[in-house]
């Protein structure tokens, strides 16, 4: 069996971590190595696990893997996924997979232009409540879809996270694209207008922690969102991703992490829900490799990780203008 | 103190259950155009059936009337019982416009007479308690809600809720119990925006409230919901949420075997059993403002901004683009 060769770029973003851990778990997947400025930050991972260590990703560009998945502070996606497309290595990129449209049309072009494919990192859609509401959706289940209401409300990050230049945007480009994506899955069908708020709320930081963004698809249906850092310190888990859908014969509502314990114990500081549902990143992580090995086209594009987070850039524009914002069809 | 009901379809109904369990007041008379509605509400309080008012003001002099009609004639019924010198108490939402309110709000003030009106959720123990967390600083500052109201879509005398130029919709209706509910939160609303899809036995609308200092609301409101009777609530603070569900709180859960159901299918009925519904509280507040003078929980001028804010999400929906609240 022909393994599939992967190396890991920066471990900013630490759903690297789990990721590493889903390619791990697969035994026809290598781990060749691991590049990060900072060598501590990997070092839990490459020492346990006998996988180099680069100091310089372009090091590790030049050894033989097939793939490269990207897990480095927003900034500096468009980089390195320019880079590794140019070594001919196939990219799954963290979200949201851009700071603006351009960078991420040129994202999606030299990868085209060099033969590689580009993959958002979009696990919610390997949720299984999320897939199943698809299938209902596709079936007819619910009739027409006329609207959809969202949240994605987590905790307060820190770190670069917060920092727009290294970040991009506060929570509504953080907890946009995860529930849009899911939005566009579901209906087939793209953002073509947007109005939002964002502010600063809940945290003494200098960037957004809360919103709400409407959005209207071109097939009509319509859709408000939440992607605040709205979950306190003292909530019993990290966040939600929620999704109600209204069709013209029923209802779904999607919980997405309703699969879960409660635990109260006195060595915690609060009470704790417990997931213990499927672990949906390696359902991302099983997606890529499946396809590459397969030759087959990534189940998340590029064009996907472009059509949420372009959601997000006009909900910022939209704040700021105080009116709704149109976005042109990319077809 | 004397209390009459004019209407004695759902709302009356449930006023006359009440009444008729308050002390201090005495149930004076329940009037509807349907003779047996009026009968049966009349009985539940001991009082007597009407199908015209004029003639039950005269026979039964009452110092309050509760107007429980249908919401394109509050009006006319809050100033017939104004001009008779009597206390008011009337279902939401007060009028269908801001302007008809301030002309109930005038003629109630000119003669003397007190104006309340029945956003009973002021006075459902829930949302008291989630108001009392977010105003209390337990959760820090407020600065967002998430509201949420869904029914089945709503009968009514000859289908009057389906009449936008009586009912004034799913948002007038129904979502202005949350409208009202956020503004006793947050104030009054910078902008309005909204979005509603209308089809015949569906009416869905979402609304985002926007405060001063940045403070939002969302809030979504559906009229031919195929689930239960669903209320849900969150008010995030910079400290904490405080967060509610209707469908987390059944503190009795009565199931019947198959075999034992008259039906001859099994039964399962969960609920949520109290001393008394929120509309005894209501009517007892209102009742007990009357007697002291003290301005209610909830006010005209309340009702009357929900509902330029309820016009306010109409006018959006229809623009497609945010409207301020002028009022």
């Amino acid at each position: 069996m022909s393994k599939l060769k992967i190396g890991m770029i920066s471990f900013a973003h630490m759903h690297a971590a789990s990721y590493l851990q889903a390619l791990l778990s697969r035994a026809d997947v290598e781990v060749l190595g691991i590049a990060d400025e900072n060598e501590e930050r990997v070092r839990p991972f490459t020492e346990p696990n006998g996988i180099a260590y680069y100091s310089d990703y372009n090091e590790l560009l030049k050894q033989p893997i097939d793939a490269v998945v990207i897990c480095s502070e927003n900034v500096r996606h468009a980089e390195l996924t320019k880079h590794a497309a140019q070594a001919k290595k196939h990219v799954l990129c963290e979200k949201p997979l851009g700071l603006s449209e351009k960078e991420m049309l040129g994202m999606i072009e030299v990868c085209r232009a060099e033969g590689v494919q580009l993959m958002t990192a979009y696990p919610c859609r390997y949720i299984p409540a999320v897939r199943s509401a698809k299938e209902a959706v596709d079936r007819g289940d619910i009739g027409e879809i006329i609207a959809m209401k969202g949240t994605n409300r987590g905790t307060m990050p820190s770190g670069w996270f917060i920092d727009r230049g290294q970040s991009g945007g506060g929570a509504v480009l953080d907890h946009t694209v995860h529930v849009l994506d899911i939005m566009h899955y579901i209906t087939g069908s793209e953002v073509e207008e947007v109005y939002a708020h964002s502010e600063t709320l809940f945290h003494d930081v200098d960037i957004d922690d809360a919103g709400l963004l409407h959005v209207k698809f071109r097939n009509g249906i319509f859709a408000v969102h939440d992607p605040s850092w709205s979950r306190p310190s003292s909530f019993p888990t990290w966040g939600d991703v929620t999704l109600e859908i209204i069709g013209t014969k029923g209802v779904i509502h999607v919980d997405s992490f309703a699969q879960k314990n409660d635990v109260y114990s006195n060595n915690a500081t609060k009470a704790e829900w417990s997931y213990w549902g499927d672990d949906m990143d390696q359902g991302l992580i099983d997606g890529f490799v499946d396809a590459l090995l397969q030759g087959q086209p990534v189940p998340i594009t590029g064009e996907d990780g472009f059509l949420s987070a372009r959601v997000a850039f006009a909900a910022y524009e939209s704040a700021k203008m105080g009116k709704t914002v149109e976005l042109k069809s990319v077809n | 103190m004397k209390l009459s009901i004019i209407g004695a379809g759902t709302m009356g109904s449930v006023y006359a259950n009440n009444v008729a369990k308050m002390p201090g007041v005495q149930p004076a008379g329940v009037c509807d155009l349907d003779e047996s509605r009026a009968r049966m509400a009349a009985d539940v309080c001991g009082t007597n059936a009407y199908t015209s008012v004029d003639d039950m003001l005269a026979a039964e002099q009452p110092d309050v009337v509760c107007v429980c009609l249908p919401t394109y004639l509050h009006k006319e019924y809050v100033l017939k019982l104004a001009a008779q010198g009597i206390h008011v108490i009337c279902e939401k939402p007060i009028a269908l416009n801001a302007e008809d309110a301030k002309e109930m709000q005038e003629a109630c003030e000119r003669s003397g007479v007190r104006l309340f009106i029945g956003h009973v959720v002021r006075f459902f123990p829930n949302y008291v308690d989630a108001l009392k967390r977010a105003h209390s600083g337990h959760i820090g500052k407020a600065g967002m809600m998430h509201l949420k109201r869904y029914g089945s879509y709503p009968q009514g005398f000859d289908g009057w809720y389906a009449d936008m130029g009586k009912s004034g919709g799913v948002v007038m209706d129904l979502m202005i119990h949350d409208i009202d509910f956020a503004c006793a939160a947050m104030g009054k609303p910078e902008s309005v925006f909204a979005k509603i899809s209308r089809a015949e036995g569906m009416d869905y609308a979402q609304v985002t409230l926007k405060f001063s200092e940045g403070r939002m609301a969302s809030l979504t409101a559906f009229w031919g919901y195929p689930g239960p009777f669903t209320t849900q609530f969150e008010i995030v603070g910079t400290q904490g949420v405080v967060r509610f569900d209707s469908n987390a709180i059944q503190s009795l859960d009565i199931k019947v075997k198959a075999s034992e159901a008259e039906a001859g299918e099994a039964v399962q009925v969960p609920s949520s059993p109290a001393n008394h519904d929120p509309y005894y509280y209501e009517v007892k507040h209102f009742i007990e403002c009357i007697q002291s003078g003290e301005q209610a929980i909830v006010t005209a001028d309340d009702a009357r901004l929900a509902v330029a804010v309820a016009l306010a999400a109409e006018q959006s929906n229809k623009l497609g683009q945010p409207v301020e609240v002028s009022i």
